[in-house]
């Protein structure tokens, strides 16, 4: 079940999403932008931390800007009956950010499972995947570097198109 | 076009302060504050250098990620498609063009562009891959749509060794 927000908590998501203010006390600022008290700032952003709409409240940072160039999208091929140990085993790897099970393209595309690793350079990145190659078994991969980053966004506008795929409005409770 | 590393120039407290602010803002009225107790740093002095790191282009932003799904964003794609170098450009504008497109990478391989894209439901997405081959030209024998099925991990945090 996805969790009620109401018109409140939408205009919170709105006023940060795109980040706090460096300021003292960043929280009163957000209080004035949406009309809330601080205290309400807080209690809410608690709670929809909680129930999972806010999945982290932190600082998202550009890796590419600190040595880290190397991106891999690593892509699979696990057996049915290894998804759950290797699913987990991945995820479970400090280096892996992302582990995703995906569908596949019947006799054009047999990978299912996927990672994304970030490193300093493409040999860590190869030097990693051939670790948990090793420690898995499974043999069967191909590893993705990225060569251009043509679009990345966080939060991709997703609060204003979660309303409008739903209603349309904000200002009532929604269920979305 | 290679961004400047600035990498070198983060010291000590720089990188504990990157690794505790990935981790989590608290949630509170003074959140400079609480971070700096767990460093040693007093809550101007954290401030004053997360301005730094902001405008340093190291920290982008600090606030929330939002889960797609739990706002009623249920189905997700993974996109590939062969496009031809000569098109690409054409092709990447159309594709970024979309706010239903969250991430789009250049990959060296035979699919050359990767996408994400997200939606309330299946049918949207099979809906919006058909305008996109559409307004592409890139036909589905050249696309494979790997649709999300069981999120393991995701998570966006670096370590920045400041431990």
């Amino acid at each position: 079940m996805e969790p009620q927000l109401d018109g409140r908590d939408v205009a919170l998501l709105r006023a940060t999403q795109d980040g706090i203010p460096l300021v003292p006390e960043p929280f009163r600022d957000i209080a004035r932008v949406t009309g809330l008290s601080e205290d309400e700032v807080v209690t809410r952003l608690k709670r929809l931390k909680e129930n999972g709409v806010i999945r982290r409240f932190g600082a998202s940072i550009n890796h590419r800007r600190v040595g880290i160039v190397a991106n891999a999208l690593v892509a699979w091929e696990v057996p049915q009956s290894r998804i759950e140990d290797v699913g987990t085993a991945f995820a479970g790897n400090e280096r892996v950010t992302h582990c995703i099970l995906r569908g596949t393209v019947p006799g054009r595309w047999t990978y299912n499972l996927f990672t994304v690793l970030h490193g300093r350079d493409r040999a860590t990145v190869e030097g990693l995947v051939q670790e948990m190659s090793d420690s898995t078994g499974i043999a069967n991969y191909l590893i993705l570097f990225s060569t251009r980053q043509f679009k990345k966004t966080s939060n991709g506008r997703i609060v204003e198109r979660a309303i409008a795929a739903v209603t349309g409005e904000v200002d009532r409770t929604l269920s979305i | 076009m290679p961004e400047r590393d600035v990498d070198e120039g983060l010291d000590g407290p720089d990188r504990q302060l990157l690794d505790a602010v990935q981790r989590e803002i608290p949630l509170t009225e003074e959140p400079w504050a609480e971070i700096g107790r767990g460093l040693g740093l007093s809550g101007e002095e954290v401030l004053a250098r997360l301005r730094r790191l902001s405008e340093e282009g190291i920290v982008r932003k600090l606030g929330p990620v939002i889960s797609a799904r739990k706002v009623g964003l249920r189905a997700a794609t993974l996109v590939a498609m062969k496009v031809p170098s000569r098109k690409l450009s054409e092709i990447v504008g159309i594709i970024n063009g979309y706010d239903e497109v969250s991430h789009n990478y250049e990959r060296d391989h035979i699919y050359n562009v990767w996408f994400t894209l997200t939606a309330p439901d299946r049918e949207s997405l099979t809906h919006l891959l058909s305008e996109i081959h559409m307004r592409t030209g890139i036909s589905e024998g050249d696309v494979l749509n790997l649709p999300t099925e069981r999120l393991f991990k995701v998570r966006v945090n670096f370590n920045m060794g400041g431990r």
